[in-house]
């Protein structure tokens, strides 16, 4: 308990003002450094982490639902992360901490996971950038996280507040070299470290067999094939030179304005000497080593417009229907080359169109659907619901609750993604139809849809090593471009869009509404969703799965010794202990029997037909004539002349939307099978544990669904026990008794906010949230602490 | 609460199996007239109860469809399914019963068009095809007539509820019917709910609570005092009767100041009326009042209850807007929904009713003092308070019979006007306060899954249960009333009651039936689901031992008094407000000064506060809820039950199927132990009840996936 001041206030409805002067004294602040130094707790640094600076006597606030307090400590900096080390870290050595991240600790901000710094200036809040010529007296860190971290730098000397603050908003802000990501001096420090072995079997999609299994586990290899062209990025030998050159020089440029000057460069040329460069590399368009496509498409085509306009397999359903996805081709204005352009397309329709293959829907989800700019400013202001830097400021915004969520339009934005995707689901499950996703570069909503459309469809995404498999599989080798998404180089703000956490809040919307079908929880997403910023795993720092390779050194020529070992975020005892993992688990989840698989298909197709049934006519030949229509529009959609109206009068895709959705919703839900969420009004819903788990004054003590689970926990092993009593019986044996203690069963009364926030643990008095209870509470708190002061300064 | 129970509310019927194909061909041909239904149907007819109407008919909107019969009497509308085990269970149905006050709005469908029903006029020249029920409790039926409502008897039946709602809403009370329990077989084991009409289980209560400060009054007896109030409550030991009688002259009503609880730890929560302003009590009739409120505590906190509270036209108002909101073709499109349910303001209410229970608790639980809610009408929010303190703090409360015994207490025998406030009379004073309180009671489940030995589905069923015609519980104002009706006063002419013809020796309202007898209208399967699975009596647990501090009880005067109002302590001169000030009477209720300043600046002073109410640790059993914004959510499986996309899917698997899965596991090992001794397992295995470990799973799986089917 040293060192701590108090400060009264919070809560009420103005804001407390808390002034540290008042109650801790210099005097005392030096005997305290002084115990600071002896109890300090050491530095940990992960293999290639590099102290950068660091300043002592900071005073970190540390916020309990009623008041403040202050713990002194040191203030780091490193190449990885930001680190408090304060006294208090002792205090937490129980049972609740078990759920520890073995990488990032509680008080410990990696610098990819910073999103906004502020700086106190005489009690006005401005963010800090660049150069400063003023040094605030308060830092405020929010993180990406929705940690929001303040500092006190009053008592901190003055060059060492010039140092950490210069250099903390140096470390995160400015814009970095991919090579210098702390990933790579991570990887090669650890390099002679044996990498324990990830013991899942997460599919990672990175050779030819594992596309293979998948086609075989969907059924798709009779009509679709997993092609090699790719292979090595082996196109031409010394472009590889020249883009290790390129990558120097785009610490200012982002990669994607380079890719962009680079594209137009190459369209210029295209245009002087076209039979040049009809067979571009596929490889700055995030196409994998190996992908799949339709059997009949030959393997050439893939070559001509790099990848673009090649349709690519994502999935494909029991009753034969695909998920196919496609980037589309560049915008040209020359007459030429759309002419070259078109009759390429064609070739390509003519092909997935004739039987075998279904008839194909095209969703262009670049023009019809949500836009990037949306997502951003959506979640922009969505977050800033929960990043509050005092609780006056969460009461404030507590009244207008419901308004200020709405028109975050966050919300909103879920359930339309959760509609396409049902929408998707109706075409391929009732109608039979293959569905192409159309976008830009198929790598933003292409994956959010794809994968959506997946886990409601696909009952295996919908284990755990389905689900990381899955993100493997869309996200990962589908080349979506983390990188630029989550602004890890901090090279282009306006690229930072959240993609990939609007699919978590997705899929946890469906975890949420049906619990029992996943195998994984609410926890699991969340720490997930935290991975995204951890640059020891390479699975979220990379914007295509070629520049992971380059990266990583399996090819070109300046590596002749090993090739990193980068780490994957599926290996999850990286970050958790065994016993911290079990929260990942969902007890309820209960694995598909495989007993009755003649039965479950014969009513899989009792469950088709009745789908199906009503909507055979629109699937007789008018339709199919309809749709080679549609083609011709498509091309002229791609070829840059976008009619935004979709041919299908969207009455009609309504009623079928409605119908579908009416239906499945009026059954009973088979876990094991389709699974659809709801999206009406009131059943969108904020993804608590991710937001609020932060907030003190949303904890509710003893509550909650943790008290939920530790009952079922516990029964869940009663169950267990009294198996394996009559296992025992049954062999009449005595098994030893193995009975792990449950990290849930420990304390009696959790809070609401396990297994996050264990700051917050010691708050269990009960205070009047009104400011004037409160007020009294403090006081009396404080006469007693000014006690202890006055003892130590005796000692 | 995502584990829920197993059902899909109560709106499945409870007997699973369905109507055989042959049945239902049977009875889709239409019935010969002769074979009136009224041989079978006028058995299940409460007594005094007459068919008007009827009408086979299909229920809709939910899979499957139902076929059966759509009854209108002159109490309600209810639709029995074919196949329905009549003489099971149940005598009334709870699932599609709709007592005439009940419904809400009535529509018929022909083809495209939808028409609001009013008057019997609105029915010429319209066949309805299909005619929808809104209950005012948010449940929806849907009954399509065959033959496309060609058939007369449908449009006969359509006019019948027409007219019969147009009476029951016009006739100024609602008399509704008394069963007796003579005519059931009483074979409940489980204790009775004690209704709090006799000496004895106000003193039994007495007891339970430890309160040794306080006896039973029978000063009201003769309800001479208050005909709201009950005819005994409790009062501090050393005041005599006749100063009760003196004070409560002051008080709005006669409502002076009584025990609501006595925390263990030694407060009291005291509930009274407002100062009844316009008396001009002398010296010694302020002295008892002044007496009363402070109850031997030193300390003593005034809490304004109407402060920082809806009025009751706001819950009004809330309320219906909340319906029209969840009306299943609300036209609130679904990115708007959320500004529509902040605008009904109802979830606001929600949180404010929270908000200042959790601070009363706090005040309550953790010093020795005398915490007295006042209310002008002390009859609406003083109950909800003290209801809601008492299940923040006290475990017992948080039990089945825990909870139903403080409704009886705080709500039936305290006199609330369930009557008026659930529009029974037609008055203007409509509040639906008390389902503002089942609201905040499902926060509190929500929030506190395992303290709570009750479940949704118990909330459910007494959401529904206010307005059913068969019990007095909720069918009159006042004690009073619910006396004279139930025969209680010997002095009032008795009315008839079937089945009750000859009154047995004893205690004969005893044999009255209340709300709480559940098997009147739920089967024991529905019964059961009353029983929160996730309960975990180890929170609250026996070691919860309070320190029962020494109350001291002086008879001088307080040396503290504050009130509690906007959230803040203000130290008040005095209790009563006749002593000095004559001037400072205020008409209103609201007589209590309020802090002109605003409570933060308040909060800036220096307060020369007693040091025995510093900061102490929270005890065990004390919930804190949780009352932010996203904290407080929509009772969907409550007020959204009109439309069926969200009915169903709120089934999951459930932590009774694994508690189903426990007994049964338990079960095999108990007829296990004795039958075979380890030796001879193998010879004497009896194959229906020796399962190996792989069947077992079996089992459990089948069981997970019935739960899930």
């Amino acid at each position: 308990m040293l060192g701590k001041g108090v400060v009264g206030g919070g809560g009420g409805t103005k804001a407390p003002k808390p002034s540290f002067v008042s109650y801790v004294r210099p005097e005392e602040i030096h005997t305290n450094e002084k115990e600071v130094t002896e109890k300090e707790v050491t530095l940990h640094l992960l293999p290639g982490e590099q102290l950068l600076c660091e300043a002592s006597t900071v005073l970190k606030y540390v916020q309990e639902d009623s008041c403040q307090h202050g713990v002194y400590g040191r203030l780091v900096c490193t190449d990885f992360k930001i680190a408090f080390l304060g006294d208090d870290e002792s205090a937490l050595d129980n049972d609740e901490t078990q759920f520890k991240n073995k990488v990032i600790g509680e008080n410990d901000i990696t610098l990819h996971c910073v999103d906004q710094i502020y700086g106190v200036f005489d009690e006005k809040k401005k963010t800090l950038f660049g150069q400063l010529k003023k040094y605030p007296e308060k830092l405020i860190i929010h993180c990406k996280d929705l940690r929001v971290f303040q500092f006190c730098l009053r008592y901190t000397k003055e060059e060492e507040v010039k140092r950490i603050v210069s250099g903390i908003i140096h470390h995160t802000q400015a814009p970095k070299l991919l090579k210098r990501l702390f990933l790579f001096s991570y990887a090669t420090a650890a390099q002679n470290n044996t990498v324990t072995d990830p013991k899942n079997h997460t599919v990672m999609f990175d050779t030819l067999k594992d596309w293979c299994w998948e086609l075989e586990r969907t059924k798709g290899n009779m009509k679709y094939k997993a092609v090699s062209v790719n292979e090595g990025y082996k196109v031409c030998e010394s472009s590889v030179k020249l883009k290790d050159a390129v990558f120097a020089h785009c610490y200012v440029l982002s990669i994607t304005q380079w890719l962009a000057s680079k594209r137009s460069s190459i369209n210029r040329r295209k245009k002087e000497k076209p039979h040049l460069y009809l067979e571009g590399d596929l490889r700055q368009f995030g196409l994998p080593a190996y992908f799949v496509v339709p059997t009949p498409l030959p393997e050439e085509n893939v070559q001509r417009f790099q990848g673009h306009g090649i349709p690519i397999w994502c999935w494909s359903c029991h009753n034969g229907s695909a998920l196919l996805k496609m980037s589309a081709l560049p915008k040209e204005q020359d007459d030429g080359i759309l002419q070259i352009q078109k009759s390429f397309l064609d070739g390509i329709y003519k092909t997935i169109h004739r039987p075998p293959y279904e008839v194909v829907k095209t969703e262009d989800l670049s023009s019809n659907f949500l836009s990037l700019q949306e997502i951003q400013t959506a979640y922009s202001k969505f977050k800033q619901l929960f990043l509050i830097d005092n609780s006056t400021e969460f009461w404030d915004t507590d009244i207008k609750w419901f308004s200020l969520l709405e028109s975050s339009s966050w919300l909103d934005i879920i359930r339309r993604c959760l509609k396409k995707a049902i929408e998707i689901t109706e075409c391929m499950e009732a109608q039979n139809m293959n569905v192409l996703l159309l976008e830009e570069n198929a790598s933003d909503l292409c994956c959010l849809i794809s994968s959506l459309v997946q886990l409601m469809m696909d009952p295996h995404c919908r284990t755990r090593i389905g689900f990381q498999s899955l993100i493997q599989k869309e996200w990962v080798m589908g080349g979506h471009c983390f990188l630029d998404r989550c602004n890890h180089l901090r090279q282009n703000d306006k690229e930072e869009v959240p993609v990939f956490l609007l699919f978590l809040d997705c899929v946890w919307q469906l975890v949420h509404q049906h619990p029992p079908a996943f195998e994984f929880t609410e926890t699991y997403l969340t720490v997930l969703s935290d991975s995204l910023y951890i640059p020891i795993f390479s699975t979220f720092f990379f914007n295509s799965p070629h520049q992971k390779d380059t990266n990583m050194g399996r090819e070109g020529q300046d590596t002749q010794s090993k090739p990193l070992n980068l780490l994957t975020v599926w290996d999850w005892s990286v970050q958790f202990e065994p016993k911290a993992q079990t929260l990942l688990k969902n007890p309820l989840y209960v694995e598909k029997p495989k007993l009755d698989k003649g039965q479950r298909k014969g009513m899989r197709f009792k469950h088709q037909r009745q789908l199906s049934l009503p909507l055979t006519q629109s699937k007789s030949s008018p339709k199919r004539g309809f749709f080679r229509e549609e083609t011709d529009h498509l091309i002229k959609n791609l070829l840059g002349k976008r009619i935004s109206k979709l041919i299908n009068s969207s009455d009609e895709l309504q009623d079928n939307f409605r119908e579908f959705y009416d239906s499945w919703h009026s059954k009973s839900t088979d876990y094991h099978g389709l699974l659809l969420p709801h999206i009406e009004g009131p059943e969108i819903k904020v993804w608590a544990q991710r937001y609020l788990r932060w907030i003190p004054e949303a904890q509710i003590l003893g509550g909650g669904q943790v008290a939920t689970m530790s009952k079922l926990l516990e029964m869940m092993e009663e169950v267990q026990s009294l198996q394996e009593k009559i296992d025992e019986r049954h062999h009449s044996q005595q098994a030893p008794q193995a009975e792990g203690p449950c990290l849930l069963r420990n304390s009696a009364r959790l809070s609401s906010l396990f297994p996050f926030a264990l700051l917050q643990r010691h708050s269990s008095k009960p205070v009047l949230p009104t400011s004037g209870w409160k007020a009294l509470g403090d006081e009396d708190d404080l006469a007693k602490r000014e006690d202890e002061f006055v003892d130590l300064g005796d000692v | 609460m995502w584990w829920g129970g197993r059902g899909q509310s109560f709106n499945i019927a409870p007997q699973k199996e369905e109507p055989e194909m042959g049945s239902v061909q049977e009875n889709r041909m239409p019935e010969p007239r002769s074979r009136q239904p009224s041989s079978c149907l006028a058995s299940r007819c409460l007594p005094g109860e007459q068919i008007l109407a009827w009408a086979p008919g299909v229920r809709k909107g939910l899979e499957p469809e139902l076929s059966g019969t759509l009854i209108c009497t002159n109490f309600r509308v209810t639709f029995q399914p074919c196949g329905w085990q009549w003489n099971q269970d149940t005598p009334l149905n709870s699932e599609y019963d709709f007592a005439l006050v009940n419904i809400g709005r009535l529509e018929a469908v022909s083809g495209l068009s939808r028409v609001q029903l009013l008057r019997p006029g609105s029915l010429h020249k319209f066949i309805p095809e299909e005619i929808l029920i809104h209950g005012r409790d948010f449940r929806l039926l849907r009954v399509g007539f065959e033959a496309g409502g060609l058939e007369p008897q449908a449009f006969q039946v359509t006019m019948a509820i027409v007219q019969a709602r147009a009476q029951s809403n016009q006739a100024q009370q609602y008399s509704g019917i008394t069963l007796s329990k003579a005519g059931q077989g009483s074979g409940s084991r489980k204790p009775p709910i004690p209704l709090m009409e006799t000496a004895e289980d106000w003193e039994t209560e007495r007891k339970k609570q430890a309160a040794r400060g306080w006896r039973v009054s029978t000063v009201n007896e003769r309800f001479d005092v208050a005909t709201s109030l009950p005819r005994y409550f409790w009062v501090p030991n050393r005041i005599l009767d006749s100063e009760v009688r003196r004070a409560y002259g002051h008080f709005h009503q006669g409502r002076g100041p009584r025990l609501s609880w006595h925390h263990p730890g030694g407060s009291d929560l005291l509930r009274c009326g407002g100062f009844y302003t316009a008396s001009d009590p002398n010296k010694e009739d302020i002295r008892a009042v002044e007496l009363m409120l402070q109850a031997g505590h030193s300390d003593v906190v005034l809490v304004d209850t109407m402060d920082e509270l809806p009025s009751l036209a706001d819950v009004q108002l809330a309320h219906l807007r909340l319906r029209a909101l969840c009306l299943p073709d609300s036209s609130v499109a679904e990115d708007k929904w959320l500004s529509a349910l902040e605008g009904t303001r109802w979830l606001d209410y929600v949180r404010a009713c929270l908000r200042k229970a959790s601070d009363i608790s706090v005040l309550v639980t953790s010093r020795v003092r005398s915490v007295i809610l006042q209310e002008r009408g002390d009859r609406d929010l003083n109950g909800l308070l003290s209801s809601l303190v008492q299940l923040l703090s006290a475990p017992e409360a948080r039990t089945l019979f825990g909870f139903q015994s403080l409704v009886q207490r705080e709500w039936v025998a305290a006199g609330h006007p369930f009557l008026t406030r659930l529009g029974g009379t037609g008055a203007s004073e409509e509040a639906p306060v008390f389902l503002l309180f089942l609201d905040c009671v499902w926060q509190l489940l929500q929030q506190f899954p395992a303290d709570f030995e009750f479940s949704e589905f118990f909330l459910l069923a007494l959401h529904d249960s206010v307005r059913v015609p068969d019990t007095l519980t909720f069918l009159r104002n006042t004690p009073w009333e619910r006396g004279k009706q139930s025969g209680q006063l010997n002095s009032y002419t008795q009315v008839y009651t079937p089945g009750y013809s000859q009154p047995p020796a004893g205690n004969s309202f005893n044999l009255q039936l209340s709300v709480w007898d559940w098997d009147l209208r739920y089967s024991n399967a529905q019964i059961l689901q009353f029983q929160n699975p996730g309960y975990d009596p180890e929170h609250c647990p026996d070691s919860w031992l309070p320190r029962p501090q020494p109350s001291f009880m002086v008879p001088g005067p307080p040396s503290s008094v504050w009130l509690f109002s906007r959230g803040a302590l203000t130290p008040l001169n005095q209790l009563c407000p006749w002593r000095d000030s004559p001037s400072l009477l205020a008409v209103s209720s609201r007589w209590l000064p309020r802090p002109a300043i605003s409570s933060e600046s308040l909060a800036d002073q220096e307060w020369g506060l007693p040091s025995h109410w510093g900061a102490c640790p929270l005890p065990p059993g004390l919930l804190l809820p949780g009352y932010l914004g996203p904290q407080i959510r929509l009772w969907r499986r409550c007020y959204l039950r009109g439309r069926p996309e969200v009915q169903m899917g709120l089934s999951a698997l459930t932590v009774s199927g694994l508690q189903d899965e426990l007994s049964h596991l338990q079960e095999l090992l108990r007829k296990w132990t004795p039958r075979i001794s380890p030796e001879d397992h193998s010879k004497k295995r009896d194959p229906h009840t020796i399962l190996n470990p792989t069947e077992i799973a079996g089992i459990l799986k089948g069981r997970a996936e019935g739960d899930l089917g």
